[in-house]
């Protein structure tokens, strides 16, 4: 029966020795340590933190809510600690929270379990939450900053880099040369999408830092260039872009035809467009499609026109089925190539069917019209939503001659000049916002002679954290609800979506791993047979427990128990008089 | 074989228990299917068929008679054998241990009466309703044991009244 | 009042009835009972709470606390033990209506061969039935094979959800008394309050500190640090090298006190128990030829997976009181052997208690120390045993005498198996050690010895052929 076998031992093994066994060193030494695993206590930077374009601390704050009990905090002050950690890189998170794409969310380790945690909503929450209670935004630990800033635009960028300079004590002008501060977060982005209100009540927290806004001032028709330089130490160009480009096709010039910014920020100061029935949007940017919801929203049959396929469209995916939903027409691999008129009047748009040719450099396939396919379209207005580029107008003097400004490290320009946002080239406003910080960052530490460093560094190793998706309880992910699509054309200004409530927010917020930072979830300190693992009194996201190696066992159970990846193990063997 | 698995292998056909023999241990089948057998002077007759997760035996433990059967596998099976000692001793201490053989012995008892009911001259034919309580019994066996197979018990049940009904002692349940 | 005065005697009766009823601490419908652990101890106990209600009419829930689902490979989804389940105990589940399937039994034991540096001897069941099931506490070890197999807590936990349990997958971090009632917290600061709790948390989580600290009369058990560590040999090298058999040592090492290979689908399994194993040990085990000959090639390869558990070698002080209870390990535990059979004691002895005796500390005295008792009681004598293998291990001529009697005994068929019993039982722990120490008063146990003594060390030239015959 027992297959066990005598034949495979050597003679000499089974012969009785003088005394048994063979001392000295065997196999262990080199075969066991091999095996044996030490834990290493390492902070690592969590794809959201990774992917969020503003450089923000976004399991940080989270971490501060969901840890609110171990933390011995409040409700209330757990959200007022959170919003603070925000608010250190974007002073803008009710507006982020409203139009971010969040970039964060695409790699959330929560993502193939059940959904990836909701940051957006839990910011929009938040930055709702404490426009509601009034909040200031923190100012910064003030040395003798006296210098002057001056800024140019009050958009993402430049609201931002005069944040960061006014909190930290320097006096800032904004000169706008709207009627209105807010850039394109104001003139590009429709009410529905974003609240003036909200918007406006979150700069005028900045403004309540001493900042002095100069609206409908033009540099170079108000102020000179030279003058901007006279009075201030440092210069911030923080300009956008905001010139629409045009389609070049015949029919272009006259009435009835806009760019989208053109478009939207005329739609914004609240002028009548006399738009008709049928409204082409051309482009498949989210220009494009805020112009083609807006114009969805005055009741015209709206037919977006877009080169390519959904796959290559820029625009945020959930935003082209809104659009979508709200009978928004998009005609794919179609190009415009004459706007018709009659009489002055546009009367219809002759188009072009594409085919996807080779991948150009942007490695998106690039359309190659079909020859006779052209046909015509009946339209009543063409709005040309194709892209946008700086409007250097009266700021020769700071430009180099290019379209784009072409800035060193944080926006430098060199002779106290800044530069951000999409004056660079064109990004998500949480970029702008970043750049702006960046580069105040920058021009504070070389006015007080410090080292360059900024808040967004270091929130970790750079190691990717491994968390174990299976230990963590399956909640469902809470976003911001929707309103119905009738009440949304029946009234264009509604916003789409609402914030979501206190309860999800609270639950939503629990879902979040905590990757690759300590949440106190006690496991390698329970199990721990050599009790390396010790509470600390002062607690905080990330620390809740120091580690000992002295009586460590290396059996590597902590490494592989901890749920979001912050132990990890070190190769090592403890040293023997460790072991008492 | 695979080396997993507990308890001793019989191939088809292979005798476990046989009918007069002394027996100091019961049995529980892990894996596959047993058959009871008769014997008398008329040659042998099917009584049952034992399916996994079953006991039997039982008897020897509990008093000092010879198999009243003859117990082998249907196909190949995997029985693990459980001995007098070790049940006795250990029933010293917790009584309850014999909680679940009790439960199962009523069961063969009531189903048993049912069949005697059944076999009785001039008796009403056995009633939807008393079929319906022993599938209902079946049933939350079953769910015991979810790996088992569904098929099998109405199979049985089938083969068991189309013998009893002929009453022939040689009938072979393969017939059916 | 005045018919109150008249039947005065009576109604005092009865009211004394009431009090004492409503006094008397018992489950009944409706109460909630928690447990600490999903280990085999929380299982069995949760299995047979629910059970045994239900015969008993009474509708209870049970809520067993257990953060890890015991479904991660390696350390952090098993509970550290050599991973067998006796002989004795597989034939109780059996007659439970428990089987193993082979899912979790990675392979089924069916011999002994017992190593020493005179020789070795397989030993073997008279009824060549695998009857010791071999299984992975967790889902095996690291990189452990990719079929499908499941770990024998997990299986445990099944059956506990089965008969109605509810897991609870948090870890206990704390435990309180909230108006006399036991309270149980989680780490996101949640507070349950149950009318029983049941401590199932075993010697190797910090919990059982904590508790001890909060209820003066318990003292958890004293532990020994073991070490356990899986080879990865492959499953045909396993047949060839170990094939069904459970390898026991019986070696002159300082402190050790007992080491087992035991193999496991593609893996083998080292248990070593002895006064607090350390790496030297381990060492100077791996390195005797015994060991090395055990492995291919000689060669002791790199263990996948280690650690260093404590097991219980002195019960806990006073395992129970008013409405909590400690089963498994953290409780009352069998020395060195058959761990898993006395969670399934201690835990069934609980259930008993709590449905159909009590749950107050007397109850408990009444229906479940008993249990325990016998357990300690029974270790007394497992020391003794125990002193008898160190003694057998440290002097040359007994090991001789010894395996030349067992070896002669496996060698001829029908006669008496007195050695080779007492070594099985010993080494399987499958019966009670006062039961092992009884059968070597049988009057041949002696005789045969002294003579296997004399022959085995005296008579040299037979040596070789008891050896032979007997592998």
């Amino acid at each position: 029966m027992s297959v066990y076998n005598d034949e495979r031992v050597p003679e000499d093994a089974m012969h009785p020795g003088p005394e048994g066994h063979i001392s000295g060193m065997g196999v262990l030494p080199t075969a066991l340590k091999q095996a044996l695993v030490q834990p290493e206590q390492l902070r690592k930077t969590p794809p959201c933190n990774a992917g969020c374009a503003g450089g923000g601390d976004v399991r940080g704050w989270i971490s501060l809510v969901a840890q609110r009990r171990k933390l011995g905090l409040s409700d209330a002050s757990a959200c007022t600690q959170a919003w603070n950690v925000i608010t250190e890189v974007n002073p803008f998170p009710a507006t982020l929270g409203r139009i971010c794409p969040h970039p964060c969310e695409d790699g959330c380790n929560r993502g193939d379990k059940d959904g990836a945690v909701s940051i957006n909503a839990l910011e929009r929450f938040l930055g709702d939450w404490a426009l509601q209670r009034g909040l200031k935004l923190a100012v910064a630990e003030r040395g003798n900053c006296s210098e002057s800033v001056g800024v140019i635009g009050a958009g993402p960028a430049g609201l931002s880099f005069a944040y960061q300079m006014a909190r930290r004590g320097y006096r800032v002008t904004i000169y706008e040369k709207q009627e209105r501060p807010g850039g394109m977060l104001y003139f590009g982005i429709p009410e529905y999408r974003l609240p003036g209100t909200v918007l406006a009540a979150e700069i005028e927290r900045i403004l309540a830092l001493g900042v002095e806004l100069r609206l409908n001032t033009a540099i170079g028709r108000d102020v000179t260039v030279q003058q901007l330089r006279d009075m201030h130490q440092v210069v911030f160009i923080g300009i956008g872009a905001g010139a629409g480009l045009k389609l070049g096709i015949p029919g272009e010039d006259g009435a009835g035809v806009w760019t989208g910014t053109e478009f939207l920020s005329q739609l914004n100061r609240g002028s009548k467009l006399e738009l008709g029935a049928n409204v082409v949007v051309v482009g498949g940017g989210n220009t494009a499609m805020d112009a083609a919801r807006a114009a969805r929203r005055t009741g015209a049959r709206v037919s977006m026109l877009y080169r390519r396929t959904r796959i290559e469209m820029p625009a945020i995916e959930t935003e082209i089925d809104d659009a979508l939903e709200e009978g928004v027409d998009i005609a794919y691999l179609t190009a415009p190539v004459a706007i018709l008129r009659e009489g002055g009047i546009v009367r219809s748009v002759r188009v072009q069917r594409m085919e996807l040719g080779e991948a150009d450099r942007s490695g998106r396939r690039k359309p190659v019209p079909v020859i006779g396919s052209e046909q015509d379209i009946p339209a009543s207005a063409v709005i040309a939503a194709v892209s946008q580029e700086p409007d250097w107008e009266g700021l020769g003097e700071l430009r180099d001659g290019k379209i784009w400004i072409h800035a060193g490290s944080n926006g430098a320009l060199g002779d106290g000049v800044w530069a951000g946002g999409d004056a660079l080239g064109l990004g998500i406003a949480g970029l702008a916002i970043s750049q702006g910080r960046k580069a105040a960052e920058a021009v504070h530490a070389k006015l007080r002679g410090l080292p360059t460093q900024s808040i967004s560094d270091g929130t970790g190793a750079a190691d990717e954290p491994t968390p174990k998706p299976e230990y963590y309880a399956a909640i469902p992910r809470s976003s911001s609800p929707y309103r119905d699509v009738s009440s949304r054309l029946a009234n264009p200004d509604l916003e789409v979506q609402q914030t979501i409530n206190a309860r999800a927010f609270f639950e939503e917020v629990s879902r979040c791993f905590s990757c690759g930072s300590c949440f106190g979830c006690e496991q390698c300190y329970m199990y721990c047979n050599g009790g390396g693992f010790s509470k600390l009194q002062e607690v905080a996201p990330g620390r809740y427990f120091s580690l000992s190696l002295d009586t460590c066992e290396s059996c590597g159970k902590c490494v592989e128990l901890c749920p979001c990846g912050y132990l990890s193990a070190r190769p090592g063997l403890r040293s023997n008089e460790a072991r008492t | 074989m695979s080396s997993a698995g507990l308890g001793k292998t019989y191939a088809d056909g292979e005798v476990i228990v046989r009918q007069g023999e002394t027996g100091d241990c019961m049995f529980a089948i892990q894996k596959g299917q047993l058959e009871v057998v008769k014997h008398s002077k008329d040659g042998e007759a099917r009584v049952a068929v034992l399916e996994e997760g079953e006991i039997f035996g039982e008897m020897a433990i509990f008093e000092r008679e010879v198999r009243s059967a003859t117990v082998r596998a249907l196909g190949e099976a995997r029985v693990l054998t459980v001995d007098k000692k070790t049940f006795l001793r250990r029933i010293q201490e917790d009584p309850s241990l014999a909680f679940n053989l009790v439960q199962m012995m009523s069961r063969r008892i009531r189903r048993l009466s049912g069949e005697i009911a059944d076999l009785r001259p001039g008796s009403v034919p056995r009633s939807q309703d008393t079929l319906a309580l022993t599938e209902a019994e079946r049933q939350i066996e079953r769910r015991k044991r979810p790996d088992r197979r569904v098929n099998s018990d109405r199979r049985t049940g089938e083969r068991r009244r189309g013998t009893e009904r002929r009453g022939v002692a040689s009938a072979s349940a393969k017939k059916d | 009042m005045k018919l109150g005065a008249r039947t005065g005697g009576q109604s005092r009766g009865i009211a004394t009835y009431f009090e004492e009823a409503s006094e008397r601490l018992a489950l009944e419908d409706g109460s909630r009972v928690g447990v600490i652990g999903g280990g085999p101890a929380g299982s069995f106990f949760a299995y047979f709470a629910l059970k045994m209600a239900r015969s008993a009419g009474i509708d209870i829930s049970v809520d067993v606390y257990e953060a890890r689902l015991f479904d991660q490979r390696g350390p952090a989804g098993c509970n550290h033990c050599g991973g067998v389940v006796s002989e004795s105990l597989v034939q109780l589940l059996a007659t439970e209506g428990i089987n193993l399937p082979p899912t979790v039994v990675r392979r089924g034991i069916e011999s002994y061969v017992l190593h020493t540096d005179v020789g070795r001897v397989l030993i073997n069941t008279p009824l060549e039935e695998k009857r010791i099931a071999a299984v992975y506490r967790g889902n095996g070890p690291k990189e452990s094979e990719p079929v499908e197999i499941a770990g024998f807590d997990r299986f445990l936990l099944d059956l506990a959800i089965s008969a109605g349990a509810n897991v609870v997958r948090k870890l206990v971090t704390g435990f309180d008394w909230d108006h006399g009632r036991p309270q149980i917290m989680t780490p996101d600061g949640a507070e349950s309050t149950y009318d029983l709790v049941a401590v199932a948390a075993g010697v190797n989580s910090h919990i059982v500190k904590t508790l001890n600290s909060r209820d003066a009369d318990y003292q958890p058990p004293e532990t020994l640090r073991a070490f356990i560590s899986e080879f990865h040999l492959g499953e045909a090298t396993i047949n060839e090298c170990l094939g069904n058999s459970m390898h026991v040592f019986l070696l002159d090492l300082p402190r050790l006190e007992f080491a087992a290979l035991i193999p496991k689908g593609e893996f083998a399994t080292l248990c070593l128990l002895g006064d607090d194993v350390d790496e030297e040990l381990i060492e100077s085990f791996l390195a005797t030829r015994e060991v090395k000959a055990c492995f291919p090639g000689n060669v002791v390869p790199a263990p996948v997976c280690h650690c260093f558990p404590r097991i219980n070698v002195r019960a806990a002080v006073r395992p129970y009181a008013d409405r909590i209870v400690w089963i498994g390990d953290s409780g009352v535990n069998r020395l060195f052997k058959d761990g898993i059979g006395s969670a399934y004691r201690t835990a069934k002895a609980a259930a008993k208690t709590v449905v159909f005796r009590g749950i107050s500390r007397a109850d408990f005295e009444r229906g479940f120390w008993p249990e325990c008792r016998n357990l300690i009681m029974d270790n007394w004598i497992a020391k003794l045993i125990f002193g008898v293998t160190t003694l057998i291990q440290r002097v040359r001529f007994l090991r001789r005498g010894v395996l030349r009697m067992t070896a002669l005994e496996q060698q001829r068929e029908g006669r008496k198996r007195l050695m080779s019993s007492v070594l099985w039982d010993v080494f399987t722990g499958s019966a009670p050690y006062k039961e092992i120490l009884l059968r070597t008063f049988h009057p041949m146990f002696p005789l045969r010895l002294a003579w296997n003594l004399v022959a085995g060390n005296v008579v040299r030239t037979k040596e070789q052929g008891v050896r032979e015959e007997a592998q």
